[in-house]
């Protein structure tokens, strides 16, 4: 028993308490891997809410029969801008680097501050040309109640991502600031900087998966 | 807590907020507290309170079907008069709007946060060994945005149109179109309640699992945790998976009320049926959700009054994984009727029919356990011996409709208000009970009254089935589910005197709430009186004697060994701590 009690063939080793955490009635910060744990499971919802979202544009647009839909009343709706949108999702996408980048510097020991605001830049940029689009496709007739599940599908989920992007470069920001005036973050500690990380590569992944479904195919 | 723990460092920033320590508790202790068995209490008072009232809804409800537009005598002017006309009598649309909150409050704001909110805050730390859970302040987020998606729920009764009546389902269109259903505010509320909800659910999932995974006691492996520590980490991944799919949909039908959206609007292309399936999948998740963790709390409780091992506990362990598995696969079961493909169909109708294996694997487990036990008749036992029953007979009546001939006929009749209601009053409510008899003088340091437990069980148990078993009879009768009166049917109106007697049990079942709520008040007025190990159990939670400090274990304990040592040959006790070594000369079945 004992020792070996430790060691069962389980999926998941109980974790040996460190030894300052012996006093239960302490509060030693929650370590950085249960922190990500915590962080990975919650993700896991987000996959789900937009696995929610997609499968109800794809099922829409499977009945629609021809895409964007025809609804006999002679109006032609907007094909959607690949192009630009494409130029954005690079831009995207080269933030998650970006980000990548300032946790490889802090992880050194560096302060990796210019790299975290050019993350923050990058997905300010997207969300701003995605303004611009949606602007565009408005004068050119198509919003959340025109154009029928054609406007109502890619303003719902472009907006429920856009709305994930605003969050991701809010708290992108505030890792920038507290590295700026703190230095809040250090090759031992920097869980907060990791979290915000998984959440901006789930919101590119995400975002890749929109663009195929939304503009491409 | 040691002298010296006290002098140590690290105990310093232990005093900060809501532990006050040695003087009485104030007011705020009670309000933000980030103590994972205050925020069980939360949840234990809130979910009680929504229980007195999601029942009051139903009684009214009962009273409007057996005596149909008769004024209700004592609540009638109690109810808003958006429900009730002047004489106090349930107009048709009010009879609506209760069968969608009666249905939403006990889903959402009753069992969910007693099984989950309650339980599994108390338990899992106590179980495992942990001193709180992994992330106590997003647990005490969970409380107050549960707390908030219950206001947001009751003020839809005093917006303009009054709450929804489109059913805790909310098809749509009827819940999607405002012309439709006349109360696009109440409608908009309840969704965004239900999404708060779902955030509260989603941040309380997130914290179990993770406690679960990481936090355990040295010794405590997986397959050495209590079954309910099982049953509410595999109720927290359906949860993760299944709630966000209910807040997309909950989105849209926001969307199409306010924004004219036409996701669910056949004229811009939408599909009412979308709404079903984005639904259902996260509608018969939920089942499992309200049913796993009843399971987990019963087989426990069998165990410990029948003075042996649960039968078979790594089959009961993987019988529920395989029941969250294929809940996710099943969905379409609630919509043969709906226009979906036959095939299809057939697809889903075995599918749900595989569902019985797993559970009759519990049941005879169940069984096998209390079989040739020393079997203790204490009022949890009683409530959970019951469980097993009820449960069986709302498992048989699902296998029914299962099959979709068989459902093409009782679907939205009677029928299935006596299958759901069979396992979900007759099974989860049934082990709630027994949980909260169990598990009350570790919570409070205080003994129940057993005299007033006996009634309640008594009261409970004859009037439950004295109101749900005659629906079996009224919906294979043809009386349709969701209508304000049936004798407006002339097909209908030979079945009425089984209306009566179904009225009657759901006023017996009102009234046995009396001795619970009694019982619970009167006991906490009491000074401690509980031993530590009242049961004499053998879990982790059960060494710790009243009250228990702000991060549980003064000592982390060691666990040894299984769960569930009961009567084990060769020992002087009956029982056998988890964290107690067995004597050498001793073997234990179990690892």
């Amino acid at each position: 028993m004992n020792q070996a009690a430790y060691n069962d063939a389980s999926l998941f080793h109980a974790p040996q308490p460190e030894a300052h955490d012996d006093h239960a009635h302490a509060y030693p910060p929650t370590p950085p891997s249960i922190c990500k744990l915590g962080t990975i499971i919650f993700l896991c919802s987000e996959a789900m809410l937009f696995g929610g979202l997609i499968s109800a544009y794809l099922v829409l647009r499977q009945a629609a029969g021809c895409w964007p839909p025809d609804f006999g009343d002679g109006i032609h709706l907007p094909p959607m801008p690949k192009l630009l949108t494409g130029i954005n999702t690079v831009i995207l996408v080269s933030s998650s680097f970006a980000y990548h980048f300032a946790e490889v510097a802090v992880k050194k020991g560096k302060s990796g501050a210019g790299w975290i605001l050019t993350a923050a830049l990058m997905g300010a940029t997207f969300v701003g040309i995605q303004c611009i689009e949606w602007t565009e496709l408005y004068h050119e007739g198509l919003w959340f109640n025109k154009g029928g599940i054609y406007g109502s599908t890619f303003f719902a989920l472009t907006g429920f991502h856009g709305a994930h992007v605003c969050i991701g470069v809010l708290l992108i920001l505030w890792c920038f600031y507290l590295q700026v005036t703190k230095r809040f973050f250090t090759p031992q500690r920097h869980v907060a900087l990791e979290n915000v990380g998984l959440y901006w590569h789930f919101v590119d992944v995400v975002w890749v998966f929109l663009y195929v479904i939304l503009y491409l195919v | 807590m040691s002298a010296s723990v006290t002098a140590d460092s690290h105990a310093a920033p232990a005093h900060h907020g809501d532990d006050h320590g040695h003087g009485k508790p104030g007011i705020m202790h009670w309000i933000w507290n980030t103590d994972h068995k205050v925020i069980a209490m939360q949840f234990l008072v809130s979910a009680v309170f929504f229980l007195l009232i999601g029942g009051a809804m139903a009684v009214a409800m009962r009273w409007q079907l057996g005596f149909p537009g008769h004024p209700i005598p004592v609540l009638g002017h109690l109810l808003p008069s958006g429900i009730v006309n002047d004489e106090g009598a349930i107009m048709p649309s009010g009879y609506n709007v209760l069968v969608t909150m009666h249905g939403t409050i006990l889903v959402f704001f009753v069992a969910m946060p007693l099984l989950i909110g309650v339980f599994g805050n108390f338990l899992i730390p106590l179980k495992i060994g942990a001193g709180d859970m992994a992330f106590p302040a997003l647990n005490e987020l969970s409380y107050w945005l549960f707390a908030l998606s219950g206001v947001i729920m009751m003020s839809s009764f005093w917006v303009p149109g009054g709450a929804p009546g489109t059913g805790w389902t909310g098809y749509a269109p009827l819940s999607s179109v405002a012309a439709y259903n006349q109360t696009p505010m109440g409608q908009t509320l309840w969704c965004v309640a239900l999404f708060v909800n779902g955030l509260s659910s989603l941040t309380g999932a997130v914290n179990y699992i993770t406690t679960v995974i990481t936090m355990r006691a040295p010794g405590m492996t997986m397959f050495r945790m209590p079954l309910p520590v099982w049953a509410i980490f595999l109720t927290a991944i359906l949860l993760i998976l299944a709630i966000p799919v209910l807040s997309a949909a909950a989105a849209l039908i926001i969307f199409d009320l306010n924004l004219g959206t036409s996701f669910y609007k056949p004229q811009g292309g939408g599909q009412p049926l979308l709404w079903q399936h984005l639904f259902w999948f996260f509608g018969h998740p939920e089942v499992y959700i309200l049913i796993l963790p009843a399971m987990g709390l019963t087989s426990e409780i069998l165990s410990v009054n029948s003075r042996k091992p649960v039968f078979g506990y790594k089959a009961m362990v993987w019988a529920m994984i395989a029941i969250g598995f294929l809940g996710f696969i099943v969905w379409g079961h609630h919509m043969y009727v709906s226009g979906m493909n036959l095939t299809l169909s057939a697809a889903f109708s075995v599918s749900t029919m595989v569902i019985a294996v797993p559970s009759a694997i519990k049941t005879f487990n169940w069984m096998g356990t209390i079989w040739r036990g020393s079997i203790h008749y204490t009022v949890p036992m009683a409530f959970a011996v019951s469980f097993v029953s009820m449960f069986v007979i709302g498992g048989l009546s699902g296998i029914f409709m299962a099959s979709t001939p068989v459902d093409l006929f009782v679907h939205h009749t009677y029928f299935i208000v006596a299958h759901f209601h069979y396992v979900l009053f007759g099974g989860s409510m049934f082990a709630i009970f027994a949980a909260i008899y169990f598990w009350f003088p570790k919570m409070t340091g205080r003994m129940f009254d057993n005299t007033l437990g006996w009634i309640h069980f008594w009261m409970t148990f004859v009037f439950f089935n004295l109101t749900f078993f005659p629906m079996h009879n009224l919906g294979l009768g043809g009386m349709m589910r969701r209508i304000a009166d049936p004798t407006v049917y002339d097909c209908l109106r030979q079945l009425q005197p089984l209306n009566v007697v179904c009225t009657i049990g759901a006023i017996g079942l009102g009234l046995a709430t009396i001795p619970f709520v009694v019982n619970l008040v009167m006991s906490l007025r009491k000074a401690p009186d509980a031993p530590a190990n009242p049961w004499n159990s053998t879990t982790l939670e059960w060494t710790l004697s009243h009250p228990i400090q702000h991060g549980n274990f003064p000592v982390t304990p060691t666990v040894y060994h299984g769960p569930y040592e009961y009567s084990v040959p060769g020992l002087q006790k009956d029982f056998l701590p988890q964290n107690e070594k067995a004597p050498a000369h001793v073997t234990l079945e179990a690892h």
